[in-house]
């Protein structure tokens, strides 16, 4: 380490247990913005939104989502990375000294949320901030640089605490990271999937596949289905036939997980299910956006389509987003070790772009894909704020309406890019005393684990029946 | 149906040694095991006027017959569908000899299947015509459904769940083989039994298959000598009367990929097997005092118990619990270490010690050995045997 390293620590460190002035939002809550945020995160709990369900709710009225809790006091940034620091709080401070010194990178590594009243549309939300660490110089994927971790304390216009949020970022040197470019590079193009061979007996159904059908073949005499097709219906030896195209819902019926010998053409680990369909019948296919640990038989899927060869479409299936449930889990009803069902969702565009706004994140690299390439990222990524609120969602998708998130804590990882699908999935790891739970959860991409993190929720007392519950 | 009667014997038996990589030709693996057979029988190999093969063998009669010597060759034929068949050489074999149509037949398998050509690297390279049976695999190659493994990993799965039963349940095969093949000098793991912690510790395959659930990759050749009554009384050994012998193929039957059957989780072609060998020979599981079953994987083992009436449907886990398929067990199985313990040779290394068990010159020889089952792969279209010590 450089003297000047040594001596930015040492200032750095000099600033840990500094706290700001309060700081006072520009804007209360607001009702509209609530219902923009529950629209982008596909929130359905009325207890945000509806005045005459909330008010004979557990909050007796309308309370913001908790993981908007930090959304409200988010710098406005547009036309500029960086806002003005002010030197009136200790983690401004370092971030400025961490700047000079050339780790001008950032990325938000952790977010602990713990909620301890409720924000409603109108309040005036104020922080106060204290810096309670600043690491020392580490190495990472992204690079050399310093975690800060700060702990900002919410309260409304009453001075009522309604939260606290213990909040680290990555501040990173940028090209200073493990470059992928010191392994071997293999760009040999990928090598294709093992290619369908088919003739005229089974066309239409590959045909249906580009189309984005799942034809099954149905024998005009008898009505009854087969797969894979044959030429002959088994009971009458009719050879009439032509095709149902299949609903694509169907529940796994039975997987396995290859993992020797690994085939370059395919990414793992690779599941490979088979489908009951609805129709009846079974389909094999690879089940995507979930880890073989959280597999269950009886699952819900779903189909999707993987353009595997020029000319060939492979259907796969995925985890059905569940349904919310209609009452509120109660404590009885859950045990540790209850699998939440998986849930994918889309990474879209329209997703990131819009959570980020939604969440106030103003930052270009949540909108701007041309300044998102410019800072080295592939395309536009999620804001850590979409995450929560997504993995948020799920939770209350899950545990239902009366729910009460007590608290939130993620960390992120893989970055979530347009075009990928992010599946949460988790497990209970905890029934306390009280009604409290808690869901230890990670949110899978593509690229590895975009969030894991636990939310701990309370529960009502007693037993009403686990219908619908994982 | 057709019954061998106790009237058709395996009158010899030969091997070359078990390895990983053998130094030799299959062509040459081929000829020591058959020259070997016939010299255990005190066979002159050139009285040979049959050979029966099944599939994959790459070894052609004709090829094996040139070095032989074998001046005509009556009967021979090639049973489809790979590890299956391992039976049905015998049971055509001995339907050649009860019908005359030969005299003396010699079954083979010999290969180097794990320093040539390894079954499980996968067929991702295969099937690449339009016709029915590269056709077949269409509806699983492309979804990276490629090696014996993981066709086997989908059965398990269902399995397991429908039947309670655990990979310590499959463990338990691995263990027994193991144990087996560890007091048997021709093993290849000869002297070196697993423990279960050892299987539940193995890498995965295809989950939910472990390594030690999956049988090893082998280099050698198995051959067999089959013949008549009349002609047993003139060779130098105890014949092993071959009590029955059967093929199967059940409804909506794939190549280890039986899928679409309403229930997966038994294997109704060793069902067929086992009606014909119980009816054809007149016995029950109750008369068997041990058996060679097909252990390529070892969750594909337990519905053979349940198939063949050993046990209930889903009741496997509990029959081969607490020993009770090792030696001094109920029911001793794969007394050679099996195909995880002794030797992958598609089967056949398993009709042979069935024959020694029929002899008593097993290395863990079961006491009143009189019944012995012997089967072929499961998931296949298949076949079994019941040799006997009591014919003529």
């Amino acid at each position: 380490m450089s003297d000047a390293d040594a001596a930015l620590e040492t200032a750095l460190q000099s600033l840990v247990g500094g706290q700001g002035s309060v700081q006072v939002a520009t804007e209360p809550v607001g009702a509209s913005e609530v219902s923009a945020w529950c629209a982008v995160m596909s929130e359905a709990n009325p207890l945000f939104v509806d005045e005459a369900v909330a008010a004979s709710g557990p909050y007796g009225g309308i309370v913001a989502p908790p993981a908007t809790l930090n959304m409200w006091t988010m710098p406005v940034r547009i036309g500029s990375d960086s806002v003005g620091r002010d030197t009136d709080q200790p983690q401004q401070t370092a971030y400025q000294l961490l700047d000079d010194a050339g780790f001008t990178g950032v990325v938000a590594t952790n977010s602990d949320q713990a909620y301890e009243g409720h924000l409603r549309p109108g309040d005036i939300v104020s922080t106060r901030t204290t810096l309670t660490g600043v690491s020392p110089q580490k190495q990472t994927a992204l690079g050399t640089g310093h975690f800060v971790t700060t702990e900002v304390a919410y309260a409304n216009q009453h001075g009522d605490p309604v939260g606290t949020l213990t909040f680290r970022i990555f501040k990173f040197r940028p090209g200073t990271g493990r470059q992928r470019g010191d392994e071997p590079v293999d760009d040999s193009p990928r090598p294709e999937r093992p290619r369908p061979r088919w003739n005229q007996d089974q066309a239409w159904h590959w045909e249906g596949l580009r189309q984005h059908e799942l034809r099954i073949q149905r024998f005009t005499g008898s009505g009854r289905l087969v797969h894979p097709p044959v030429v002959a219906d088994p009971t009458t030896h009719d050879m009439a036939y032509d095709w149902v195209v299949a609903s694509g819902r169907g529940f796994l019926y039975s997987w396995t997980a290859p993992e020797h010998p690994k085939v370059p053409a395919f990414d793992y680990p690779l599941v490979v299910g088979l489908v009951e369909l609805e129709e009846g019948v079974r389909v094999v296919s690879n089940i995507v956006g979930v880890r073989p640990d959280q597999l269950e038989i009886g699952m819900p899927l779903e189909v999707c389509w993987l353009d595997s060869h020029d000319d060939v479409t492979l259907h796969q299936f995925r985890p059905v987003r569940p349904d919310r449930r209609t009452d509120t889990l109660v404590r009885d009803d859950v045990s540790v070790g209850d699998r939440l069902p998986p849930c994918p969702i889309d990474i879209t565009t329209e997703l990131v772009t819009s959570g980020a706004l939604a969440t106030f994140d103003h930052q270009d690299v949540h909108h701007d894909s041309d300044a998102a390439r410019a800072k080295g990222l592939p395309d536009i990524i999620m804001n850590i704020l979409t995450s929560s609120g997504l993995a948020a969602r799920w939770l209350g998708d899950w545990a239902g309406d009366r729910a009460v998130f007590r608290n939130l804590r993620i960390g992120l990882g893989a970055s979530n890019h347009p075009g990928d699908t992010m599946t949460m999935a988790g497990s209970v790891t905890d029934v306390g005393e009280g009604g409290a739970i808690t869901v230890a959860f990670v949110g899978t991409n593509s690229l590895g684990n975009h969030i894991h993190g636990s939310a701990e929720l309370a529960l009502p007392e007693g037993s009403q029946g686990a219908e619908g519950s994982a | 149906m057709w019954t061998p009667a106790r009237r058709t014997a395996i009158v010899g038996i030969g091997a070359t040694e078990f390895s990983k990589d053998s130094g030799r030709t299959p062509m040459q693996l081929a000829t020591e095991a058959c020259l070997a057979a016939c010299g255990d029988a005190g066979l002159d190999p050139t009285l040979v006027d049959g050979m029966s093969l099944f599939s994959m063998e790459c070894n052609y009669e004709i090829e094996v017959a040139r070095n032989l010597g074998i001046p005509r060759l009556r009967f021979f034929t090639m049973v489809n569908h790979g590890g299956g068949g391992g039976c049905a050489t015998v049971g055509l074999a001995a339907m050649a000899v009860h019908t005359g149509a030969a005299d003396y037949v010699l079954a083979y398998r010999a290969f180097n299947e794990r320093s040539w050509h390894r079954f499980g690297s996968g067929v991702q390279a295969h099937h690449q015509s339009p016709e029915a049976n590269d056709v077949s695999f269409s509806w699983t190659s492309p979804f990276g459904l490629l090696t014996p493994a993981q066709w086997a990993g989908m059965f398990a799965t269902r399995y397991m769940h429908q039947h309670g039963a655990t990979s310590e349940d499959f463990g338990r095969i691995a263990v027994a083989d193991r144990r087996h093949a560890a007091n048997n000098p021709a093993a290849f793991f000869h002297g070196r039994p697993i423990t279960l912690e050892e299987h539940q510790a193995s890498r995965i395959i295809s989950d939910p298959l472990r390594l030690l659930d999956c049988c090893q990759e082998s280099d050698g050749g198995v051959a067999l000598v089959i013949t008549s009554a009349e002609r047993a009384e003139g060779l130098d050994r105890e014949p092993a009367w071959i009590a029955a012998a059967a093929q199967g193929v059940a409804e909506d039957q794939w190549m280890m990929r039986s899928y679409y059957r309403d229930d997966i989780t038994g294997i109704p072609e060793m069902g067929v097997v086992a009606g014909q060998l119980w009816e054809s020979s007149g016995l029950g599981p109750a008369d068997i005092q041990t058996a060679m079953l097909y252990d390529h994987f070892t969750p594909l083992v337990l519905p053979q118990f349940e198939e063949f009436g050993f046990c209930g449907a889903g009741e496997a886990k509990d029959f081969i619990a607490d020993g009770n398929i090792e030696v001094g067990g109920a029911l001793p199985v794969n007394t050679n270490g099996g195909q995880l313990g002794e030797a992958y040779i598609h089967g056949m290394n398993g009709i042979a010690e069935g024959v020694r068990q029929v002899r008593g010159t097993s290395v863990n020889q079961v006491h009143g050995a009189v019944n012995v089952l012997v089967t072929s792969g499961s998931g296949v279209p298949t076949s079994g045997l019941i040799l006997t010590s009591e014919g003529g």
